[in-house]
């Protein structure tokens, strides 16, 4: 099978994010970047999957996007394809027409995103790319099996797990619980370093979403501890009810 | 091996500022630089699953499958160059790569490190071609496990004083090995020895005892191990005893020359130090992290302790001390890439001061975190026992703060050359340093100054000038005084050996500073400046008590004292009330 699986560069999950002046983006200044988690199960999934075929990671982004490509060939991946963008249109849409356009050159049975990126948190790629090829999409999926043209998918859904089944090719976003991704072993590394990354211009759909102003979020106030006894329950049970109203 | 050019600080010891060794600060190759990237982003995501310094340290021991975890993605081949199936990382990216690893464990970076920087060194830098194909495609695998035999029960800092010993018999090719070498790391795991012994040999028609470098493997009979020591620190890694009983080792299995063991031994353990020192590091910037989260949280008399002037200043000191002997390690791995220069005084500098001010450090922090730094449920006691060893392995520091002035004195030109046998002779541990070419710097035109640095720095490079030359000066003055004498004025050469560790770190730290000012402009330095600064006015005046302490002290009282306790055998003197 040729498996493409599209991945997002993300600022690590223990950046202290700065917001730059204007307040249109934030400051990229100091920002270790890696590749986003859930894509890593995409990229474990299609690794598992190939058997003997192709797997191909697709990125949009600036330069340091390779790098986040450069990890996941290191898990295993066989090619790679950066779409060349001095930023990451703020617009999930017009990644989505870039990444179409490269997509459709390729001969993919199957069609890889994480469930979401951990940094703008937009949830939408797998949809737009199954709606803009005209195939199927299938979210958050925890388990998969994939035979005769055909893909049996498990999906989390609100307290149950929905079965479902598509042919292929379609789209299927990772979820946590989908495996164990590898860890990428030196050799990995060192292999991945003699991959040549072809880089693409594909100029970026229209954006018709616009980034109007990023702000932090209110701070928090500091917790309160009632005691740290059986008597505190009363106390504790009444704060709840009363000030912060959760119960 | 290339003839070495000299050491930078050997040459500041006769006054000589080799400027081109450092400056520019080195950087690693784009290249190298990103794969190491990569290799600490993997460790980073093995570790957070596997790695749990607390258990390693309750049980004593690493888990076997998370070894085999740490040998299949690659872990036991990181230094070992790719023609052997290594990865091929030079000293800059290695001693990274120990950092991060502390980061997370020390016992794992210590069995890591015994493996690769000391365990397997030998082989990698003095084996034969046929000895590298034999065994590094295993030794990087992990299939086999590196260990360094060279210490004994009676021979720790005095090394050259082993008795293990390897009898050569010419007509079946073998060596008879017997001997037993103490605390080893990787003792309980290591299949493959790099064993230091003495043999005889014939000398201008004489009979000498010299030391020897074998290749040892436990599947030759009479090999054996002790039991697991119990240890204070690092508890995670194994540390045993090792025994020859009458081993049959091949002719084939020497390592270097007959006779060089020594020299092959110190050269090992040079480049070991380097990692060793990063490694210590990694830990102490870990616990420093967990340190600043807890004095940002805690408040007592309605302040954070970070409000508080004297919890500023200890994190400012750590914050200092970090940054320059960062400096210090990495412009001295960065020398060691270059291939060419003579780094053994600048490593053992920076085995010195890292492992100083991670011990004062890490105890600083224990301090900062008040009674939950005593506590087992949080990290800090940990990292105090684990960071305590690190000033004793690898050459202690008292010894090696001996190596660092008297090689320093030994280059010192023309006086040293009539007392440079003395100065040879008493500890034998010092030998290497003959390789010197006095000559190579008495070809360039000596200078006493460096080039122009940023004005932000040009403080710290006046001080940094002058106190090179008092250095130069005091050392004159020192041997002309002592002659050959000055081997047994320890404490003298004590501080000689702080005050050239002073300058290089402030070298380093200058050269680090401005290095990057060029690159990124000064607007965007301020932070290093201001730390570059701070450190080189706290260096230059320590150089300075250090210079006059030559002189002006009451070591003559010290000595008195010192002589009659050791007599007494215990502190004889009763507070009065008591009479
Ligand atoms: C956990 C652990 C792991 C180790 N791993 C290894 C290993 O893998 N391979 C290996 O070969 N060895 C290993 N060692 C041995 C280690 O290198 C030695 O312990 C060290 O070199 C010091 O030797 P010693 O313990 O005999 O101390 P000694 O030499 O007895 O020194 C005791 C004290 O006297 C001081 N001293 C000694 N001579 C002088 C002098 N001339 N002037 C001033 N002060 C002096 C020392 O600085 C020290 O403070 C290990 C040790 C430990 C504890």
């Amino acid at each position: 099978m040729n498996i493409a699986v599209c991945i997002k560069q993300v600022p690590d999950t223990e950046t202290k994010v700065k917001i730059s002046d204007d307040k249109k983006s934030i400051a990229e200044g100091d920002i270790n970047f890696i590749l986003n988690p859930y894509d890593e199960f995409g990229v474990e999934e299609a690794l598992k999957l190939a058997d003997g075929g192709e797997v191909t990671i697709i990125s949009l982004g600036p330069d340091r996007v390779t790098s986040a490509i450069r990890s996941a060939l290191a898990m295993g991946a066989h090619k790679a394809i950066h779409i060349k963008s001095d930023a990451v249109p703020a617009d999930p849409g017009a990644t989505a027409d870039a990444l179409v356009a490269v997509l459709k050159e390729g001969n993919y049975d199957l069609i890889f995103t994480g469930k979401q990126a951990i940094d703008d948190d937009h949830t939408q790629m797998a949809s737009l790319l199954g709606e803009k090829l005209g195939i199927p999409a299938v979210n958050v999926v925890v388990k998969l099996e994939v035979s005769g043209g055909k893909v049996r998918a498990e999906r989390e859904i609100e307290g149950a797990h929905e079965v479902v089944e598509c042919p292929t090719p379609c789209v299927i976003s990772a979820q946590r619980g989908l495996n164990e991704p590898r860890y990428a072993s030196l050799k990995g590394i060192m292999a991945a370093k003699k991959i040549q990354i072809e880089a693409k211009d594909v100029n970026p759909g229209p954006n018709q979403l616009q980034i109007v102003e990023y702000n932090y979020p209110p701070q928090k106030s500091a917790g309160k501890i009632v005691g740290d006894s059986a008597d505190a329950v009363p106390e504790l049970i009444r704060l709840l009810n009363e000030e912060a109203k959760v119960i | 091996m290339a003839p070495v050019k000299p050491s930078f600080s050997k040459a500041l010891f006769s006054g000589v500022i080799m400027e081109d060794l450092v400056f520019p600060y080195p950087k690693m190759e784009k290249e190298e630089a990103e794969n190491v990237k990569m290799m600490i982003d993997t460790f980073n995501k093995f570790a957070e699953d596997n790695i749990d310094a607390v258990k390693f340290d309750e049980e004593a021991k690493i888990p076997e499958d998370v070894i085999n975890g740490l040998k299949e993605l690659g872990f036991f081949g990181l230094n070992t160059p790719d023609k052997y199936d290594g990865f091929g990382l030079g000293s800059t990216g290695f001693t990274k790569m120990l950092s991060a690893v502390s980061e997370h464990d020390g016992s794992t970076s210590l069995m890591l490190g015994a493996h690769q920087s000391i365990g397997i060194k030998a082989l990698n830098l003095f084996g034969s071609e046929e000895q590298k194909k034999k065994y590094l495609p295993r030794l990087v695998t992990g299939e086999l496990v590196g260990a360094f035999c060279l210490t004994e029960p009676g021979a720790g800092s005095d090394a050259a004083g082993i008795k293990t010993k390897a009898v050569r018999d010419e007509k079946s090719g073998y060596y008879v090995l017997n001997g037993t070498k103490l605390w080893i790391t990787n003792g309980g795991i290591a299949d493959f020895f790099t064993v230091f012994a003495k043999e005889d040999l014939e000398i201008k028609g004489e009979i000498q005892e010299k030391i020897t470098a074998f290749i040892v493997t436990t599947d030759m009979p009479g090999v054996s191990k002790g039991k697991e020591e119990k240890k204070m620190g690092i508890r995670g890694s194994s540390t045993t005893e090792v025994y020859f009983e009458d081993v049959k080792v091949p002719f084939e299995n020497i390592v270097g020359e007959r006779g060089k063991g020594f020299k092959v031994a110190m050269e090992v353990l040079n480049s070991g130090r380097l990692g060793l020192a990063g490694g210590t590091i990694g830990a102490f910037k870990e616990i420093f992290k967990t340190t600043l989260d807890h004095i940002n949280q805690r408040k007592q008399f309605k302040k954070t302790l970070a409000e508080f002037e004297v919890i500023k200043q200890k994190v400012a000191q750590i914050t200092i001390d970090i940054y320059a002997a960062e400096s210090m390690i990495y412009l001295t791995t960065g020398l060691v890439d270059r291939g060419d220069v003579d780094y053994s005084i600048e490593s053992a500098m920076c085995k010195i001061r890292a492992t100083d001010i991670a011990w004062e450090g890490i105890n600083e922090c224990l301090q900062m975190a008040g009674g939950i730094g005593f506590m087992k449920e949080y990290p800090y006691e940990r990292n105090v026992r684990d960071a305590r060893i690190n000033k004793i392995f690898e050459g202690t520091n008292e010894i090696l703060r001996m190596f660092i002035a008297l090689s320093g004195l030994q280059e010192r030109g023309e006086y040293l050359k009539k007392i440079g046998k003395a100065l040879r002779d008493p500890i034998k541990g010092f030998g290497l340093l003959t390789d010197f070419a006095a000559d190579w710097v008495k070809d360039r035109i000596i200078t006493g100054r460096i080039r122009d640095v940023h004005p932000s720095l040009m403080n710290a490079k006046k001080d940094f000038e002058n106190w090179a030359k008092n250095l130069r000066f005091t050392v004159e003055r020192l041997l002309m005084e002592h002659s050959k004498e000055i081997i047994y004025r320890e404490m003298i050469s004590y501080r000689i050996a702080d005050a050239a560790i002073d300058l290089f770190g402030m070298i380093a730290t200058i050269s680090r500073v401005d290095t990057r000012i060029r690159d990124i402009g000064a607007d965007k330095c301020d932070k290093e400046i201001k730390i570059c600064n701070a450190f080189c006015e706290q260096a230059w005046r320590r150089v300075r008590r250090n210079l006059l302490m030559v002189d002006k002290n009451n070591d003559d009282y010290l000595r008195e004292i010192a002589d009659f306790i050791s007599e007494e055998k215990q502190y004889p003197f009763n507070t009065e009330q008591f009479f």
